[in-house]
């Protein structure tokens, strides 16, 4: 008895050794792994937190060197008054938000059915159908807007806020389709059926049931729609001449701008990207995980 | 691409008759707005700038008959060539249709007067020949006198015309400053009969001379064609093209550098996030940050570091590694500016990658993962023999993605080097359009861009397909 206990306890302590370094190892790991992750988000993070130091200070500041950064140089709004209060940063801002929300309504309203299409109906022509959006979505649709440039001409509609949009709609339309339409595949085509089991309308279930399920994601589709739009520049360049959006009034004046101007440029246009992407981080695999299956 | 094999087959009534399968036409509704708007928006404009890279509309002028738009083609003359002027001929236009054009104008007069016998004469006279005295309310002349011919040996009297041309019957003659009225005014358009050599034959017609350049009374070149013909004269242009090597070898430099770069840093990315801590979601939503920034924003960031005065020459001197800032971004450091614009594309698309790569790894089944370090594999062997092998769909989309949106370079680069020093396709497409406002050349750029891309995403397209031939 007593050597198998003395042979059981030795067991013991030889599994506690081992399972003691396999959780210094995983700590190890673990730590290691965090490590890397931080490393990595300063390497995000680090840019943007120089680029807001140099728009969220002084004028003199941003033309002083050495460069400090916030909290250790001044903090004051100076440099983005003088950016906001130079020639067509205002008119421009309020062509991109125009833009922007046309281009959002009608991608939105085009792509909604065709969402609900490839995701609730097997039909001949919806693999073709969604192969070309998927081909679409990977070309690059911006460089069309030469050619478009010319037929506007001719049309009389060239430098107009609507023509852009609609260019800018033709550019974010096959995303819109394929997220709306992931968006309207993870709700079970059951609960339609069963809401008709229960005295509804096909029209009455997808009302009262589908759409308060879809209206979040399809709201996060549309609001990565309008950072497309918003951040779109070659397009905007191309297309416009007056009514130049803020992304193109920022690109043609950037050769004979200071530096104070240009860091509060990238700053202002980068800020609203980076919350919508935080407002819709719970749909990124929807819009982006898309793509690859 | 967007209208191939849709089988708008039936009508709502069709399937009345039983013997058919009734088809559902809900769906093939639900996505005809799309597809309509992808027609018009995406294939169209793709054609078109097709039609512009290769296809001169003026390339040829078609000579007529007679002197008039409609009349019998009497052969053609491409543009460019030299041409001798036989004769002249003044015809009657709408004077909107001239604005702004090149065109050689005569203006005639409709009068009324007196001839030298006393008699009454209306007819058409050209403005050459009257000087106008007085204009009515809308500033049309309505009073004028006969201009004195100069000259011993020149007929004294002015003719006038039954119609607003000089061949058309004679009605009467004026005397020098004779009084008249006018009626009514009429543009003209000069019409040349011209001669001109193609391909070793003499062709002659006549042709408006807003397609003229006229050199003096009896000589001239063709200006502009009304004829559209294939040329191939853009894409040589953009082929010899002193920018053309330079953009299309940045880019593909740009492309080499960037994409194995990004993928590294995504999959390590991708492995954090897999790493199940206690921060995932943290670690997710910060990496997918850039996902969103505008490539101009991202320019403009990365030159805050690399500028004179920025913040790379600050933290280098604050090391005492340099001891007064260094130019970067200047024509004399061109390895600077790629080294730049490589830093800036990979922190602004990698996100994209990572965030496919992940819901790749979610793809795969945990228990592969977890038994595959049960029995002992080191960190890099699963990498190497379990995950890399069950990414390879995701990696092979993510990389087309990257190659087509890698041509498509613009706005960094425009932030970084101005679009001078440092060139790329997509800036070359801009600056023929915007700078040089070189339409024709602009499409070849585009067309060249649009080109590789559709060679990459029929691959792509492939892919997809045997992939979910393969899931099925």
């Amino acid at each position: 008895m007593t050597t198998a206990d003395t042979s059981g306890a030795l067991i013991s302590a030889e599994m506690a050794a081992v399972r003691a370094k396999a959780r210094r190892r995983m700590m190890m790991g673990r730590a290691f792994t965090y490590l890397v992750g931080i490393v990595l988000c300063l390497w995000v993070l680090v840019p943007i937190w120089f680029i807001a130091s140099m728009a969220l200070t002084t004028p003199e500041v941003v033309r002083s060197y050495p460069k400090g950064v916030l909290p250790f140089i001044p903090f004051s709004f100076e440099t983005m008054k003088f950016f906001l209060g130079s020639f067509g940063i205002v008119p421009g801002l309020i062509n991109s938000v125009i833009v922007a929300v046309i281009t959002l309504t009608l991608s939105t309203l085009i792509a909604a059915p065709a969402g609900y299409a490839i995701s609730r109906y097997i039909f001949r022509g919806r693999d073709a159908f969604r192969l070309s959006i998927l081909a679409v979505r990977a070309f690059p649709v911006v460089i069309l807007s030469i050619p478009l440039a010319v037929t506007f001409i001719s049309l009389g509609i060239f430098d107009k806020v609507y023509s852009l949009a609609l260019m800018h709609t033709a550019l974010t339309l096959p995303t819109t389709i394929l997220v709306i339409g992931s968006v309207f595949a993870s709700i079970p085509y059951e609960l339609e059926e069963a809401a008709q089991v229960f005295g509804c309308t096909p029209v009455q279930a997808f009302r009262r049931v589908v759409l308060p399920l879809v209206l979040p994601g399809i709201a996060a589709a549309a609001v990565f729609t309008f950072v497309m739009s918003w951040n779109e520049v070659f397009a905007a360049t191309v297309l416009t001449v007056q009514n130049r959006t803020l992304p193109a009034q920022v690109l043609v004046s950037l050769q004979l701008s200071g530096e104070p101007y240009r860091f509060a440029g990238g700053f202002f246009m980068l800020v609203p990207s980076v919350i919508f992407i935080f407002a819709i981080r719970k749909y990124l695999f929807n819009m982006w995980g898309q793509i690859s299956k | 691409m967007t209208s191939e094999s849709v089988p708008r087959t039936t009508e709502p009534a069709a399937p009345a008759r039983q013997r058919r399968q009734r088809v559902n036409w809900a769906p093939y509704l639900l996505i005809l707005p799309s597809l309509l708007y992808l027609a018009i928006f995406f294939a169209l404009p793709m054609v078109r700038a097709i039609r512009l890279a290769v296809w001169d509309d003026g390339a040829l002028l078609t000579l007529r008959d007679e002197a008039a738009a409609g009349s019998r083609s009497a052969g053609s003359l491409p543009q460019g060539t030299q041409i001798a002027l036989l004769d002249r001929q003044g015809i009657v236009v709408a004077p909107d249709e001239l604005a702004g054009g090149t065109a050689l104008t005569e203006t005639w007069l409709r009068v009324a007067a007196a001839d030298p016998n006393g008699q009454q004469v209306t007819g058409w006279v050209s403005d050459s020949r009257i000087r106008v005295r007085a204009t009515d309310a809308q500033g049309a002349p309505s009073e004028g006198t006969v201009r004195p011919k100069l000259g011993a040996t020149a007929d004294p009297l002015t003719s006038v015309y039954a119609e607003p041309n000089e061949r058309s019957a004679v009605t009467g003659s004026l005397a020098n400053s004779a009084v008249v009225s006018i009626q009514e005014q009429a543009m003209l358009e000069v019409w040349f009969r011209i001669e001109g050599q193609n391909e070793g034959q003499t062709v002659a017609g006549w042709a408006p001379s807003r397609a003229l350049q006229v050199y003096d009374e009896t000589s001239g070149r063709i200006d502009a064609g009304d004829t559209g013909q294939f040329t191939t004269a853009y894409i040589e242009k953009m082929l010899n093209d002193r920018f053309f090597k330079p953009a299309l070898g940045t880019t593909l430099l740009l492309m080499v550098i960037i994409i194995p770069v990004q993928f590294i840093l995504a999959i390590i990315m991708a492995l954090v996030i897999q790493a199940r801590l206690k921060f995932s979601t943290v670690f997710l939503a910060i990496f997918a940050i850039p996902l969103a920034a505008s490539d101009l924003a991202v320019g403009i960031v990365f030159s805050s570091i690399f500028t004179q005065n920025g913040y790379l020459n600050s933290i280098l001197q604050a090391l005492g590694l340099i001891s007064s800032a260094q130019p970067y971004l200047t024509a004399d450091t061109r390895h600077w500016i790629i080294i730049a614009i490589w830093l800036a594309e990979v922190w602004r698309a990698t996100a994209i990658v990572m965030i496919i790569v992940v819901s790749g790894l979610q793809a795969i089944s945990q228990e592969v993962l977890e038994a595959a370090e049960v029995f002992g594999a080191s960190l890099w062997q699963r990498v190497r023999h379990v995950i890399l092998p069950m990414l390879k769909p995701s990696l092979q989309v993510a990389l087309i993605l990257r190659t087509i949106l890698a041509l498509q370079v613009f706005a960094v680069v425009i932030a970084l080097s101005g679009g001078e020093v440092v060139t790329v396709l997509a800036n070359e497409t801009y600056r023929q359009y915007y700078d040089l406002r070189n339409m024709n050349l602009a499409a070849a750029y585009a067309g060249f861009i649009l080109v590789i891309s559709m060679i990459t995403a029929v691959i792509y397209l492939r892919m997809v397909r045997t992939q979910e031939e393969a899931g099925q």
